[in-house]
């Protein structure tokens, strides 16, 4: 109840308040939306597996978005962005997809 | 291969593994049972999804921006092409500009050289005008069938004489005539008309009789100027006296061919003064039409007046040379020919006077 309460209100504050996002900051939002879902995944699976922890959950979320941004932002620098950008969405990508296919797996059990 | 199947095997995150070992096996663990652990799940949440809306969001501004930037590019591309068409049209003006100005540089006053071509006599050219025919007296031998080289030479008088046309040309030039030729030879500054042995030659060309004169002009205006003029009288006192016949008539279209053998150089005069005489200052290429017409009749009038006959019939050489002194004033240098030679046929005395340059000459 409270996990579809704070995920309401995130989409809310997002939606309505829509804050100014540093132009700095900007080229990494796209990496860190896709880090986030990972988290998000990862986190339902989890509770799927009934192995679920907030801490845990909490600090991936963080760590994922701050390392993704990291790589992408180094990757600039040695002007390489582009793909580096690439190869932590192929990752993220393909962590998503198989923590959805345990999550498919949990829920139709096939 | 390790590294993607490490990232297949491994998708969840091992620390919530490593967390349920250490909390012990006591049953599935699905949602927090603490208030804090509700509350930093929620937090968590919350967090997530104002991440992923943010960057929604932001995607969703940034496409029209996108498109205003690309707009924005594109109308700076037209600005570009419109500005590089104005400056090309720019070039080709001053280009024009350039060319009319220089053509104008190089002619001054008078347009570029082509131009110049037709007033000058190396052009043919066409217009109304004035036809002249000479025709010797009969009896002088049988009108165009003569031979210039086997008469008898200009002591028979009623030949027409190379003075006689040099009179009459001077004349058209002095009432208005624009371009004059021959018997089809144009007449240039450089041009001259001589005698040689029996023959009268224009450019060193024999002529053969009867003689026709076209000036170029304004037609009518031209005949009566040329009629009461000085060389017009001179025409009827050549007809009276030795029955040398001229027609004169004015014509709609006449066509005078170019000259041949004659080049166009331009030059420009040093210190631009009009001379009083009008003769070419900077090179061959004067006017031919206007420097030669202020003095032909004024310095070429007394002799004919102060000699009302200046043929008189059945006239022998040395009876002619009374007359040859005051008319070789107006011819250059070749043309001083003493009186003292005046038993000799009148070849010499008229030496190479040109119709042009005779008479500019003061």
């Amino acid at each position: 109840m409270i996990a579809v309460l704070g995920l309401v209100i995130g989409v809310v504050v997002g939606l309505f308040v829509q804050p100014e996002v540093p132009d700095a900051v900007v080229p990494y939002l796209p990496i860190a939306v896709v880090a986030a879902l990972d988290a998000v995944f990862g986190g339902v699976r989890a509770m799927l597996d009934g192995i679920f922890n907030d801490k845990v959950f909490i600090v991936s979320f963080l760590s994922n978005v701050v390392v993704a941004a990291l790589i992408v932002f180094l990757g600039d620098q040695l002007g390489v962005g582009s793909q580096l950008s690439t190869g932590v969405v192929v990752v993220l990508g393909i962590r998503i997809f198989s923590n959805a296919a345990a999550i498919r797996r949990h829920v139709f059990r096939a | 291969m390790s590294l993607l199947t490490n990232v297949m095997d491994h998708s969840l995150d091992e620390g919530y593994a490593e967390a349920a070992a250490a909390r012990g096996g006591d049953g599935p663990y699905r949602i927090p049972g603490t208030v804090r652990g509700l509350i930093t799940l929620g937090a968590g949440l919350a967090l997530v999804g104002a991440v992923i809306t943010v960057g929604a969001v932001n995607a969703h501004k940034a496409e029209p921006t996108l498109a205003k930037e690309r707009d924005a590019l594109i109308h700076r591309i037209n600005d570009a092409n419109g500005s590089a068409d104005h400056l090309q049209q720019q070039v080709q003006d001053l280009r024009r500009k350039v060319d009319s100005t220089q053509r104008q540089a190089l002619a001054p006053g008078e347009g570029d050289p082509a131009a110049l071509a037709g007033g000058v006599g190396l052009a043919e050219v066409t217009g109304p005008g004035v036809k002249l025919v000479l025709e010797d007296a009969a009896g002088t031998g049988a009108g165009g069938n003569v031979d210039p080289r086997a008469g008898q030479g200009f002591s028979n008088s009623g030949r027409l004489r190379d003075r006689d046309l040099q009179l009459v040309v001077n004349g058209l030039w002095a009432s208005g005539a624009e371009a004059v030729s021959i018997n089809g030879q144009r007449l240039t500054a450089l041009s001259a008309i001589r005698a040689a042995g029996e023959a009268v030659l224009v450019d060193n060309r024999p002529l053969v009789p009867p003689y026709t004169v076209q000036a170029l002009g304004d037609g009518p205006r031209l005949l009566g100027a040329f009629e009461s003029a000085m060389a017009g009288q001179y025409l009827r006192l050549l007809q009276e006296k030795y029955g040398i016949k001229s027609t004169l008539s004015a014509q709609k279209s006449l066509t005078l061919p170019a000259a041949v053998g004659v080049s166009l150089r331009t030059a420009q005069p040093a210190v631009p003064e009009t001379s009083p005489t009008g003769a070419p200052t900077g090179g061959a290429s004067g006017s031919p039409s206007g420097s030669p017409s202020p003095s032909a009749p004024a310095s070429s009038g007394p002799s004919a007046s102060g000699s009302p006959s200046p043929k008189p019939s059945g006239s022998t050489p040395a009876k002619r040379s009374p007359s040859t002194p005051a008319r070789t004033t107006t011819s250059p240098p070749p043309a001083s020919s003493p009186p003292a030679k005046g038993s000799r046929p009148s070849t010499t005395t008229t030496g190479s006077s040109s119709a042009a340059t005779g008479a500019a000459t003061p």
